[in-house]
Formats: C-alpha cells, structure tokens, sequence
C-alpha cells in the first residue's frame, strides 16, 4: 500500500512538472533539523534545501530566517539572512545554520521566508516559505547529562565511600596476621 | 590630429585590462572561521560550515563564487553581510571522517574552467582557484570508549577476586 502511495506521489509530481511552463522557475525549499535531541546549551543544526524544479534559473535568491529569537537562541555558526545570484532549473542548494539553545521547553520549529524572481524579466519577486520542522522538546541540560555523561566523578566519590568498609578490615586482619603469624616449623 | 589619435589608442590600451580584469579579485585576502560536527550522540549528519570573508584588492564586491570541497563543487552562498560568504556541505558521519580538508574557491571564469575540465575528463589541478581554505575536522566523538559502570563492575570483580582468593589460601593452610 506504501509503494502505491509513492507512485501516485510521484506520478503527480511528475505530472506537475511537465505541465509546468518552460522558462519560469519554481523552487521548493525544505527546512531540517538534524539533531537526534535537542539540548540546552548543545548544539542544533538546521539544513536548508532549495530545489528549482522550474525550466529556467531562479533569480536573485534569498532565504531570511526570523523564527529564532536572540534570547532563545545563540548562533554558533552561520548566516540566518542569506542569498544566491542564481539556482540554475534542476538543481539544488544547500544551506547550514547551528545554534545553540539557551532554554529548555517546548519550541515550534516554524519555516523560513524564501524570496526569488521566477524570470528575468519578471515584475516583482515570489515568495514563498520553507518547510517547518514542528514542535519539538528542548531537553535540559541537566536531563540530558543524567542520562548520556560517563558519570566519572560520581564513581569516583562512590569508590571512596567504599573505600572505609573495606580497607579497616582488611587493615585489622592484616595486623594480626602479622602479629602472631609464626614462622613455619623447621624440618629436622 | 595624430597626436589625439594616439593618446585615445593609449587611453584605451590602460583602461581595457582593468575593463577586463573588472570581474576577476586581484590579490584576494580570506579570513575564515570554520565549524564541524563535534557530537554524534546529539546531530544526526556531519556538517561543515566555513564562513569567510573574501577582499580583494580591486573592491570587487559580491562576485558570484563556486567551492570545491571533497570532491562537490557547490556555489557559494552570500550572506547580508558585504564580502561575508559561507559554504555548508553535510552528510553522513562516516562519510565526511576526521582529517584535513580544503576548500577551492572559484570565480565565474574559475568555475566554467573546472567544469569543462570535469567534462573533458582532465585533471583539476589545472584550473587555479581564487584562493583555498584549509580547515581540520578533529571527527565526532560517540561517547567514552568504555563506559563508566562498565570499569565500576570490572574494579569490583577485581576486589571481590582478591578477597575470595586470599581468603581460599588461608583457609586451605590452616
């Protein structure tokens, strides 16, 4: 049942596309998040996929990212407010941004703003949006730690603790064991 | 009259090579910063970001740039920013491994050259770039190599094995 839905997916892709006119550009643009756990004060990729499955180039590109506010979120690397002269039909663009998330909770991951002129001689820009992600949980920075750090110090502090229970037995027995241990009789 | 004629032919041999050269950065300085993946317990997929600013000595500004990085030959992204560009590639963890890695970057002229010589199946090391940048990518790391509870019970085997074996010897000489 999965495959026919695919085929009909692409079928009306497909169909799309040819019924789409030669020389106009249309782009389809994806947003990613690729993080396995979103973490407080970990880091958070975001991928950017533009796809031009138009018949002519994609003027004047942009990509403006707004749905990250400054107090929520840190840049690590990365532009938010991008762009390219062209994407030429039948091919794609990639783009990345990671951030750092500076609080923990529930955040809708919505989409970003894609701007671009369909021809050369067209009057104004398309604009159009990226995917959104959706919501997503921010574990906090504590949550995370209890469960995935190695916990060194506190086995290290444990060992310690048990260190009490069973070095003065072993000291008491050792004390006595030197104390009254006779040599061993000689052989005549 | 032959004297304007030649200063006119003397005006245009000085300002035809800056009229051709207008496109192409002429002694390009680039200071980049750059960002691997560090963690695979948390990001799905490694990335590279290099993010780089280009100025050349002509004030050439917002030229149309292609990278060459691992092999993919992407165009650069600009950014808000004048002379701020950035190049991002991702993939699989394994796929972009630990090591050193470099970046060509080409102009319009650069980057037709390096497809016609992808196409005609010659080297590219023949086509000069703008500039490269070279970064390292320490890997990602997947967690300890050995867990910690693992070397808390190995330690604890060890002592108990001690105690028991001490005390089996004093045992059987008494």
């Amino acid at each position: 049942k999965e495959k026919l839905l695919v085929l009909a997916v692409l079928i009306s892709f497909a169909g799309y596309s040819l019924s789409e006119e030669e020389n106009v550009a249309r782009l389809l643009a994806s947003k990613n998040v690729l993080n396995q756990y979103l973490v407080e004060g970990r880091d958070l990729t975001v991928q950017y996929t533009i796809f031009n499955i138009g018949g002519s180039a994609a003027l004047d590109v942009n990509l403006k990212e707004e749905s990250f506010p400054e107090q929520d979120f840190e840049v690590v690397k990365g532009n938010l407010n991008v762009k390219w002269e062209r994407i030429a039909p039948g091919t794609n663009v990639s783009h990345v941004v990671v951030l750092r998330p500076l609080q923990f909770g529930y955040f809708n991951f919505t989409a970003a703003e894609v701007s671009y002129k369909p021809s050369e001689n067209a009057a104004s820009a398309v604009v159009g949006f990226t995917s959104a992600p959706g919501e997503g949980g921010i574990v906090g920075s504590k949550d995370f730690d209890r469960k995935f750090s190695p916990h060194v110090l506190d086995w290290l502090v444990f060992a310690i603790m048990t260190l009490p229970s069973l070095t003065i037995p072993f000291l008491l027995f050792y004390r006595s064991k030197s104390r009254y241990d006779t040599p061993k009789p000689k052989k005549n | 009259m032959e004297f304007a004629g030649k200063m006119i032919s003397l005006v245009v041999l000085l300002v035809v090579p800056f009229v051709v050269l207008g496109d192409s950065c002429l002694s390009p300085e680039v200071k980049a910063e750059t960002y691997t993946t560090t963690e695979a317990i948390v990001s799905t997929e490694t990335v590279f970001i290099v993010q780089f600013t280009l100025t050349c000595k002509n004030k050439v500004r917002d030229m149309n740039l292609y990278a060459d990085i691992n092999g993919r030959t992407l165009p650069v992204t600009k950014t808000d920013k004048p002379d701020l560009y950035q190049v991002s590639i991702s993939d699989d963890h394994k796929k972009l491994s630990s090591g050193k890695y470099e970046v060509r970057l080409y102009d319009e002229e650069g980057y037709s050259m390096l497809r016609k010589a992808q196409r005609s199946g010659e080297s590219v090391d023949s086509v000069k770039p703008v500039t490269s940048i070279t970064f390292n990518h320490p890997g990602v790391s997947k967690g300890p190599f050995v867990q910690s509870e693992f070397v808390a019970v190995v330690i604890a085997v060890l002592v108990w094995y001690f105690a028991y074996s001490t005390r089996s010897q004093l045992q059987s000489s008494n």
